[in-house]
């Protein structure tokens, strides 16, 4: 299976990114092609994405009925679960329909993830490692060992000046803070506001324990959802909308 | 709903750490071994430096028997992700040691250069014990960039590569700093080569530069390949020997840094080649051993080892060595090959567990460290943590000893 994966995933994804590092210059190499095959990757999912954002719109905007039918049918479950398969079905949605994109989209992201992590290969264990996932291209072996260093981060070191951990955490936060709905369930509210949270910041702190490669991936990807979400839904989202439900249907309206 | 939540976040973050670490494993080191006054020395995989005596294993004696038996355990202080406070860890140990007057001296991937006298450690006294020679470099808790490269000793001084792109040279008796050359790199993970007053040295980012031994100067003597080197250069008379990331075996004139030949292969050169007779043995990751003319470049055999494996790729990442009139080469998956120098043809060395299957390697785990010769024997430490011992004449793995 692990042969499988690198065969058909892992080897293609790490072994292009070598070699768009050596079309780049050369003081910068690694670092751009990080930034530029995370955009690459985006655009060629942008047709998942579009529909997993049209999705979970149409999800939100559907809440406040599926709340009163939570309301109405507290004690009888069964009822409940036919009711909601209705709106669903009226709306043409399938609830684990939308779940799709986001599953297809994931081994592409693990790929993208491990080949950073390989290609920068910290240890000599790690770089003996490379050496056996890379194809036999010249261009390929030409850039090995990958020149690391990208602005101020060494690459294949964690960044401890806080600036990246803040810069991750930050857009995090932004591009979260744009697909959150507000609740109109306290509890559901108070978990949104926890995860709005807790996310940025446990990515800031793996910031701070993994090599910055991974990280500056994590940055691209997040400005770049950041700027899908804004040209797609039109706007900055849930940012501005204030944090009662009534008031945001309204807002959106 | 509070819990589920925090529940996903845990699940989340256990995915994202292992996945992370799946690809980034802590260094595990792979110490050769070096022998000296019938003594065996190397570094286990736990960060301690063992003083092997190959008669007492052979009787089976208790470990460390009072032959001139020890082990040293060397730590770091280290930060873990949880914790604010540090605590010692094991090292990491990739070079051989190297014996001076008795001493042991190694270089550990923490950025330490230590000493170690064999008496004082069978004694157990502290370290450094000053009086018996033992020093440890940078006296201070600084260090200096990891050491992967063996260290070199060469009349009173250690040279020693690392990976703060510096080569140091080290008074060998006290521990001095006598000079630490200018950043020449990214990285040193090499061993130096040095010759009377002149120290070579490959870097990661693709130079073989050569330094003043008496100051580190650099001196007007480089050469450039395409890509970064991990092998150290090997020296036979004017021939500079050493192989890259870019799949080539150079071979450069000391006299005027002019390339004499290369020789291109499938894969990367890791290990050291061996010289011989104006024979050069070079093992590559590509699972070949060649055998080239020094003066010609011109290959005279070369053994495939991935024959012996079943998937028929296998990768050399160890120095072949050459004991009696057999060159004897092992390999990532555990074999090890007694070779006729002159014609290439192997014999594989038997592993006494194979009554089942004849495809099981010589040894039972991946080899990446540098062969010892003593005695007709070789001596191999394998990534199982375990000293393996093999007889040349006989073709077959005598005995196994843990190191932990």
């Amino acid at each position: 299976m692990a042969d499988l994966w690198n065969l058909i995933i892992l080897n293609p994804t790490l072994n292009g990114m070598l070699a768009l590092s050596s079309v780049l210059p050369k003081e910068a190499e690694f670092g751009l092609a990080i930034i530029i095959l995370t955009v690459i990757v985006r655009l060629l999912l942008t047709p998942l994405v579009l529909r997993q954002l049209k999705s979970t719109k149409a999800m939100q905007e559907m809440q406040p009925k599926l709340q009163e039918l939570q309301k109405k049918y507290a004690k009888n479950k069964q009822k409940l679960q036919q009711e909601m398969m209705k709106v669903y079905k009226e709306a043409g949605m399938n609830p684990i329909g939308c779940m799709w994109p986001m599953v297809v989209q994931f081994p592409v992201w693990i790929a993208l993830y491990q080949s950073i992590m390989k290609a920068l290969a910290t240890t000599p264990e790690n770089l003996l490692d490379l050496s056996r996932h890379l194809y036999s291209w010249e261009v390929v072996n030409a850039t090995i060992p990958v020149n690391s260093h990208f602005l101020w981060l060494d690459l294949g070191q964690p960044d401890h000046t806080l600036v990246l951990a803040i810069l991750v955490g930050g857009t995090m936060w932004l591009q979260q803070k744009m697909t959150t709905a507000p609740s109109a369930d306290p509890r559901q509210q108070s978990t949104s506001k926890m995860m709005l949270l807790m996310m940025p910041f446990m990515f800031g702190m793996f910031t701070l324990m993994f090599p910055s490669g991974l990280p500056l991936f994590w940055l691209a990807s997040n400005v770049i959802g950041i700027a899908t979400q804004y040209f797609v839904t039109g706007g900055w989202g849930y940012l501005k909308s204030p944090s009662s439900p009534h008031l945001a249907s309204r807002g959106r309206r | 709903m509070k819990i589920r939540t925090l529940a996903c976040v845990g699940v989340f973050c256990f995915l994202a750490l292992s996945a992370g670490g799946c690809v980034s494993s802590k260094p595990q080191g792979y110490s050769g071994v070096t022998s000296y006054a019938g003594i065996l020395y190397l570094g286990s995989m736990d960060g301690k430096i063992v003083a092997v005596n190959p008669s007492a294993r052979s009787q089976e004696l208790p470990f460390p028997s009072s032959n001139g038996e020890w082990s040293y355990p060397i730590t770091t202080l280290s930060k873990s992700m949880l914790s604010c406070s540090s605590s010692p860890t094991p090292v990491s140990i990739y070079g051989t040691p190297v014996v001076v007057d008795g001493s042991v001296c190694v270089g550990t991937y923490s950025g330490k250069v230590l000493m170690i006298n064999p008496s004082a450690r069978s004694q157990n006294l502290s370290f450094p014990h000053m009086r018996g020679g033992e020093w440890i470099y940078p006296r201070t808790d600084d260090v200096i960039g990891a050491i992967v490269g063996s260290p070199v000793a060469e009349s009173d001084t250690i040279y020693v590569c690392s990976s703060d792109g510096r080569v140091y040279a080290l008074d060998a008796t006290y521990g001095d700093e006598k000079w630490k050359s200018d950043t020449l790199g990214d990285k040193l993970w090499s061993t130096p080569v040095v010759t009377g007053e002149t120290v070579y040295v490959s870097t990661f980012d693709g130079h073989v530069y050569a330094l003043s031994a008496e100051d580190g100067s650099l001196l007007p003597w480089v050469f450039e390949a395409e890509t970064g080197f991990v092998s150290s250069p090997v020296l036979y008379k004017d021939t500079l020997i050493v192989g890259s990331f870019d799949r080539k075996l150079y071979a450069i004139e000391t006299d005027g840094g002019d390339l004499l030949w290369e020789f291109p292969a499938a894969n990367w050169f890791w290990a050291a080649p061996v010289l011989d007779d104006g024979i050069a043995y070079a093992g590559c990751l590509d699972g070949r051993v060649y055998a080239l003319n020094v003066e010609s470049g011109e290959e005279l055999w070369e053994l495939d080892t991935g024959d012996f494996v079943e998937k028929k790729k296998d990768h050399i990442i160890s120095s072949p060595i050459l004991v009696d009139d057999s060159l004897v080469v092992a390999t990532e998956s555990g074999n090890v090959f007694v070779v006729n120098p002159k014609t290439g043809s192997p014999e594989r060395v038997k592993n006494p567990d194979d009554s089942q299957s004849d495809d099981k390697p010589s040894v039972d785990a991946p080899i990446w460290s540098s062969l010892c010769a003593l005695d007709s024997m070789v001596y191999v430490r394998a990534q199982d943590n375990y000293l393996y011992v093999v007889d040349v004449a006989e073709r077959e793995m005598k005995l196994k000893f843990c190191l932990d």
